[in-house]
């Protein structure tokens, strides 16, 4: 760089540059910065980018670029040193993530392990992380469903929370749109409490999966529906697809390792391509937000600070307007740390909600079972759908139960071989290389809502920091009562339900789990319509902070019972499309 | 690549994968590198012969052939806790003092139908087998898996599908011969 021309710019930008960077002010000014480049930042940066803005996307973790960073993706069981195992001392040295149902020695690396960031359990809470570009859009299990008005209806109708600002109108033709992009398999359904979208063919159910659509189909009159999951894969990729360099998903179902054929939705293989081409985005891995910078002569925040953990030093960066997505917790956690005088107990929160009613999903309980028909059908191949869905059916239309709103379910079968290990020698060695066909054996997971309650906060510890400087986020959460009763309908009606299609050997399993594990954790920084009671208005902005806008899972005001990444990938299009139009007008 | 090659000479393949040999040149020491089993070579060639007794050479490799009591070793060394480790050890050491009893020799030296009565006789509780018997299961166990998945098996008997590239949930039973 030019030395004078440097100096110049030290000497006239001196008062606003506490930390004297050789870059200047201007080339650390953007049009946007987005926080996080997970599936909703991703999303965030890949419309900022397309609508012209220069745009930063930060990220704390390492770079993971599309199929050169994937080390795993191509290797055979037999190549990984422990097959799959996690050797026990990582496992010790980690007993939080390796609760994840994905932590295996094939995509151990793209983990956030125990020690790296801290935070305090003031009750158990599994917290499962994925620090790298791509953040946990490299391990989401990809299932994609839309909401629904018996959805965003459900805090209004059933009295807790706040009442959602929009409606499923809102936010449909969004789904739409990133449906599109993204590529959504699923078959149209017709059903109210599960709207359709833009659906690539669905991967079918299996045999047994279809024999108990149709049982449940007549034994309940229609209230209860078995369909095939609907997931971001590739079954047969459009144009669009195609243009993103991605082609159609080839059963690997090794997703967790990063997919060398863009075979589902990821930040790595979509949005973030899509976003370096148009030539408008700046990738800094490396980037730990420590927060906003809030100007109270301007009234909104001008910028981020953030601490390079590979030089260990602080630099700001500037922009016009600030998309969060760090994902839920950690959304709320910047916010939480970005005190000024305007704002003593975080950005944004007048209303000193910010971080309080936080919720999950219920995954507590599972069921399997055996079934001793169709036995003159197995599968072939692998499905990465997973199998069926079950859309809620409890207190959908109407409060039927005890406990306010329900869950949804997986379904799936799989006939697997039964291989006899009890012989030794030349006769074990024949039964292991000819196993023989076992049952078809079926299982079901639970996802419930729960309810975001005052209690369920958020908070900084005052003591510990992190080795940026950051408090340590204090986590505030548990079961309740409602979730007890939910759970053991759960089990009630599936035990029900299995029993009528004949199935045998039912088992439930109620041995619980922390919130957490189900990775859907959400809320602390809620959608509302009055900035008494909430801190986003409609459109994901900050009710006294109008240029930061929140479209992770921490806006949400409650959590339904579908996946929720499809949601945050349309609040986000929505958002941005919003905010460039308030630019364009000079509202923000 | 010429270092790769180096690499790869000096590497154990045990079932498809490659363990770090032991630094040591000591004849009387293991030949794989391992952090808490203190393993001497007679103890792994038992457990060498013990493992093939389970999974014997016949038309096809056997688990000597894919070296899986080395990676019975390496399984048992990094994923077991101490505990285990303890009785796998302990079994180890009995088993000749089982096979001295019963057959007058040690272990590697009995014939082969000596050792399938052996492993019978572990395998349903005799009363004197009881000190292996925690010994013999987690060898089993390692072994089978790496049976199973080890690339010679995964490649040259069943065919382990990286890419299938379809899937059928109606497959019809009667078309398949596995």
């Amino acid at each position: 760089m030019d030395i004078f021309r440097l100096l110049k710019t030290l000497v006239k930008k001196k008062d606003k540059m506490p930390n004297l960077n050789i870059d200047s002010v201007k080339d650390r000014t953007f049009d946007a910065i987005v926080i996080g480049s997970g599936i909703s930042g991703g999303w965030a940066a890949k419309e900022f980018t397309e609508k012209g803005l220069k745009t930063l996307l930060l990220e704390r973790g390492r770079d993971v670029k599309h199929i050169v960073d994937y080390p795993t993706t191509n290797l055979y069981p037999y190549e990984f040193t422990h097959r799959g195992e996690i050797p026990l001392k990582i496992q010790n040295e980690n007993p939080i993530v390796n609760r994840c149902y994905a932590f295996h020695e094939d995509a151990m690396h793209f983990f956030v392990k125990d020690n790296e960031h801290p935070y305090v359990q003031e009750k158990p809470f599994d917290w499962i992380r994925g620090y790298q570009v791509g953040g946990k859009s490299l391990l989401w299990a990809r299932q994609t469903q839309r909401w629904s008005d018996y959805d965003f209806e459900g805090p209004a109708r059933d009295g807790f929370a706040v009442d959602w600002p929009i409606r499923y109108q809102d936010i449909a033709p969004w789904y739409s749109y990133v449906e599109k992009f993204a590529g959504i398999s699923g078959h149209a359904d017709g059903l109210k409490e599960l709207p359709d979208g833009e659906f690539l063919p669905a991967y079918p159910l299996n045999a047994v999966e279809d024999y108990f659509k149709g049982v449940m189909k007549k034994k309940y009159n229609g209230t209860r529906h078995v369909i095939s999951a609907r997931c971001a894969h590739l079954s047969k990729p459009n144009a669009i697809h195609m243009e993103q360099g991605r082609v159609q998903c080839q059963n690997r179902t090794l997703c967790q390792r990063g997919c060398p054929f863009g075979g589902y939705f990821s930040s790595n293989a979509s949005t973030i391509p899509w976003a370096q081409k148009t030539g408008n985005l700046t990738l800094r891995p490396h980037s730990v937000v420590h927060s906003i910078l809030y100007d109270e002569s301007k009234g909104k925040a001008i910028g981020v600070k953030v601490i390079d953990t590979q030089k260990k030093e602080e630099i700001e960066f500037y922009a016009k307007v600030i998309f969060v997505n760090a994902a839920a917790f950690n959304s709320n956690l910047i916010l939480l740390n970005s005190k000024s005088n305007r704002f003593p107990n975080g950005l944004g929160n007048d209303s000193g909600l910010l971080g309080k009613y936080v919720a999950f999903h219920n995954y507590s309980a599972r069921i399997s079972a055996e079934y001793d028909g169709l036995k003159e059908f197995k599968t072939d191949g692998r499905n990465p759908a997973g199998g069926g869905y079950i859309p809620r059916f409890r207190n959908v239309f109407k409060q039927e139960t005890d406990f306010l709103r329900g869950y949804a379910a997986g379904f799936s079968a799989y006939r697997g071989s039964d291989s006899d290990m009890s012989a030794t020698g030349l006769e074990l060695k024949e039964q292991l290389l000819n196993p023989k066909l076992g049952p078809w054996r079926v299982g079901s997971h639970m996802m419930g809502e729960t309810i975001p309650k005052a209690a369920s906060t958020l908070t900084l510890d005052e003591n510990q920091k992190d080795e940026w400087g950051i408090p340590l986020l204090k986590i505030n959460i548990d079961y309740d009562d409602n979730d007890v009763k939910m759970k053991a309908d759960y089990i009630e009606q599936l035990t029900e339900m299995f029993t009528e299609a004949g199935f045998t050997n039912i088992k439930p399993n109620t041995a619980s789990q922390a919130p957490g594990l189900d990775i859907h954790e959400m809320g602390g920084v809620r959608m509302g319509k009055d900035p008494k009671t909430s801190l986003l208005n409609k459109w994901n902005q900050l009710h006294h902070c109008p240029n930061v806008f929140v479209t992770d899972g921490a806006c949400m005001t409650s959590t339904s019972t579908q996946n929720p990444s499809l949601t945050y990938m349309a609040f986000s299009a929505r958002a941005v499309d919003y905010a460039v139009k308030e630019l364009r007008k000079n509202n923000l | 690549m010429k270092r790769r090659t180096a690499i790869k000479q000096f590497l154990i393949i045990a079932g498809g994968i490659a363990i770090l040999p032991a630094c040591s040149n000591d004849a009387k020491k293991a030949s794989i590198a391992l952090q808490y089993l203190n393993i001497d070579a007679d103890q792994e060639m038992l457990l060498a012969e013990l493992v093939e007794a389970i999974i014997p050479k016949g038309d096809s490799k056997g688990a000597k052939d894919l070296n899986l009591h080395l990676f019975v070793l390496k399984m048992i060394d990094d994923c077991h806790p101490e505990e285990e480790q303890k009785k796998f050890m302990e079994g180890l050491k009995e088993m000749d003092v089982l096979s001295q009893k019963r057959y007058n020799t040690i272990f590697v030296s009995t014939a082969p139908e000596e050792k399938q009565e052996l492993l019978h006789a572990i395998q349903s509780e005799d009363q004197d087998t009881a000190k292996v018997a925690e010994f013999y299961r987690l060898t089993k166990r390692r072994t089978i898996q790496g049976f199973m998945n080890s690339k010679y098996v995964m490649t040259d008997l069943k065919k382990y599908e990286l890419v299938p590239g379809r899937y059928n949930g109606y497959f019809p039973v009667t078309k398949d011969l596995s």
